[in-house]
């Protein structure tokens, strides 16, 4: 085995294993960059790897699985997004409801699925061309879920839409100073509503690809933690969609290599690897003074007319 | 005609008296969610069948308790009425124990642990023997001479199993390696499938592995390999991929406790030795992909087809030989132990001597790796 399949291994791996990641964090981009922390990633994507798997075992069509997760997640994001927009309660308390309650429901309704092979698993996708590049042609282009290939698309297309159009001034506006947001004439709670649901629609299908694809079966607590490491990945994207492609495929390729390198180094520090990793590169970022800001009114709720 | 009825009455509230209060309300306490399709799934399956089976006899869990706060709920279980409390993780202890002592009129049972009190016993279903059966298949059936492992924790419980594995491997497959990767949980589906990946990557084209979901089983047969189901039957996860697996029976060890418990050979005051180690010869645990399918139809051909010398059984078939084997761990009386001195680790120290078999002390407590164990074996002993 020469250092190119080590290559492309990992850089496989950490396609495969970062696609609900990817999915997760770009949706908490959109909801934090409209200023609405959503900590009911966790409990959104459980939801919808439970209605995913539930559907598409009872149609036999898993597209229809992922797209009831993604309506799922939606609904449960309407839920943090009432809290915290219209109620104006405390949005950590609200997110951490969030996945406490997704965690449980889905436990409960989830139980007659356990233990259950489903009969038709989403399929995987080779891109004619592309995949006939030399190493990056059989680690990116190849074999990967449509959801993967639909994952990196979508992060280019929210980049652009983010910065480049007036609906992305908008969003960053409202997440900045949603007062002079609302002066300006931009609806700041349709805004934060919209976001709010995207990201959850997003954390669903995430969620969808876990029962569907990545591990094709229904078991309670599935995601196992995956929602918080996209809170970790958001941050450490510094809230744009295209670094957190970088992130996603830093953090999955650690996350590969830390069972890759088993035999040579002690298994406790390698499992430590991709956390303590994205430590430094924070603490590194921190020192060189570069702006990874987070949105100005993030976590902050509106209230008209106060500054 | 008066004395009769006084008589008929006295004795029916008797009666009453007596089996109303044989009837028994257990409460069971679990660790993990039960539709872990894992271990607490297993143990909540044994529940149900106790319950359907005894009249006298009503249950009740609590599921997803974290270790260290079983005290409160087994509070809670005994205000509620719950004269039996069986708790089912390692990590629990003490918080048994401390109740034992606060409840000394209710009786406890503690899964895996190994303190006990007057009112506390322990019990385990141990896969040490089914390890090792799967191990012959393994060992049969690698082609690249690696077999991979998924393993939860570095403790002696999964040690003692993986090197049961191993040792069963080398029997038929004296140069074939089992690579371990822990992946630390009990349950982790994302943790187990990169575990997988990681090892099909290096070459490992069988796997067998310790985690509460069919995830291995599913990368394996994803890939066109054979592998081991572990805890629950899993053969449907994969039909044409799984060879065989491990099993449990807790309603075996349940059935027992609290029939005796009821008749009353169990009380309050004489459980302090009372310890449940129970494996194949007493049917808690089974060899199987599914219940009763000891090996997989689909693979039985290339079992059989495939022939070894044997030091001890001379030319035999991989399939009769695990069935040699498996008779031998039959009741009534046990004839063969994996461990079966002399059992060298990989460091070369002799752990088991000549002709012996390893003591209940010696497989609880095991550290060491035997031959034929390759990867990270944190605990190791230094020689």
């Amino acid at each position: 085995m020469g250092w190119e399949s080590w290559i492309v291994d990992t850089l496989r791996r950490a396609l495969a294993y970062g696609t609900p990641l990817l999915w997760g964090t770009l949706g908490e981009i959109y909801a934090e960059r409209a200023g609405v922390v959503n900590l009911g990633v966790e409990g959104m994507m459980i939801l919808g790897a439970l209605s995913a798997f539930a559907v598409a075992q009872s149609t036999g069509n898993p597209w229809i699985g992922v797209l009831a997760a993604a309506v799922v997640g939606g609904l449960a994001a309407l839920i943090h997004a009432f809290f915290s927009v219209t109620l104006r309660a405390n949005q950590y308390v609200s997110g951490l409801a969030l996945t406490i309650f997704g965690l449980g429901l889905s436990g409960l309704l989830g139980t007659s699925w356990v233990g259950i092979s489903l009969k038709n698993p989403l399929p995987k996708a080779t891109i004619p061309g592309l995949s006939r590049i030399p190493i990056l042609g059989d680690a990116l282009f190849r074999d990967h879920s449509y959801l993967t290939y639909i994952g990196l698309f979508l992060a280019v297309v929210l980049w652009f839409v983010l910065y480049k159009t007036r609906w992305g001034i908008s969003i960053r506006s409202v997440g900045e100073s949603p007062s002079t947001a609302d002066a300006m004439g931009i609806n700041v709670f349709l805004v934060r509503y919209l976001c709010v649901i995207f990201g959850g629609v997003l954390a669903g299908v995430a969620g969808g690809f876990l029962s569907v694809e990545y591990r094709p079966s229904w078991t309670e607590g599935m995601t196992a933690g995956m929602g918080w490491i996209v809170i970790a990945l958001t941050i450490f994207a510094a809230w744009d969609p295209l670094q957190a492609v970088g992130g996603v495929v830093l953090f999955g390729g650690l996350y590969h290599l830390a069972y890759r390198l088993q035999r040579w180094f002690p298994p406790e520090f390698l499992k430590l690897m991709p956390y303590a990793f994205a430590i430094l590169v924070l603490a590194v970022a921190g020192l060189r003074k570069v702006r990874r800001g987070a949105p100005a009114a993030l976590g902050l709720p509106y209230v008209r007319g106060q500054r | 005609m008066r004395k009769l009825v006084l008589l008929t009455a006295v004795i029916l509230l008797f009666g009453l008296v007596v089996f109303g209060a044989e009837k028994i309300k257990a409460g069971f306490v679990y660790v993990g969610p039960i539709g872990d399709y894992g271990w607490t799934h297993a143990h909540d399956l044994a529940r149900r069948i106790v319950d359907d089976k005894f009249d006298w006899l009503e249950t009740v869990y609590v599921e997803s308790v974290p270790e260290g706060q079983e005290g409160a709920i087994i509070d809670r279980l005994i205000a509620q009425g719950c004269n039996v409390i069986f708790t089912t993780s390692f990590g629990f202890m003490d918080g048994p124990l401390e109740a034992a002592m606060r409840y000394p009129d209710v009786i406890f049972a503690h899964c895996s642990g190994f303190k006990r009190y007057k009112n506390m016993a322990t019990y385990m279903a141990d896969f040490y023997q089914v390890y090792y059966l799967n191990g012959l298949m393994a060992g049969a059936l690698t082609k690249t001479g690696k077999i991979g492992y998924v393993a939860a924790h570095p403790i002696p419980e999964l040690k003692r199993h993986i090197n049961a594995f191993t040792i069963g491997v080398r029997e038929v497959n004296p140069d074939a390696e089992v690579h371990v990767r822990w992946i630390y949980s009990w349950y982790d589906p994302a943790a187990a499938k990169e575990a997988t990946e990681a090892l099909i990557a290096e070459g490992c084209d069988v796997f067998a592995f310790t985690e509460d979901s069919p995830t291995v089983v599913q990368v394996a047969a994803e890939n066109g390999l054979p592998s081991f189901a572990h805890y629950s039957p899993m053969l449907k996860f994969a039909p044409d991929h799984v060879v065989s697996g491990q099993l449990v029976h807790w309603e075996k060890i349940y059935e027992d406790f609290l029939v005796k418990v009821h008749e009353g050979i169990y009380t309050t005051e004489n459980l302090a030795y009372v310890d449940y180690w129970w494996t194949l010869p007493q049917g808690a645990v089974e060899l199987g992909a599914d219940f009763g399918v000891p090996i997989n139809p689909v693979w039985e051909d290339e079992l059989k087809a495939k022939v070894i010398d044997h030091p001890v059984f001379g030319k035999v078939s991989i399939y009769d030989l695990v069935m040699i084997r498996h008779s031998q761990f039959g009741a009534p009386g046990i004839t063969f132990d994996p461990f079966q001195g002399p059992v060298y680790d990989r460091k070369g120290v002799l752990r088991i001597p000549e002709g012996t078999w390893p003591s209940y002390e010696t497989l609880v407590t095991m550290q060491w790796a035997v031959d034929g164990v390759v990867g990270p074996w944190p605990g190791e002993p230094e020689e």
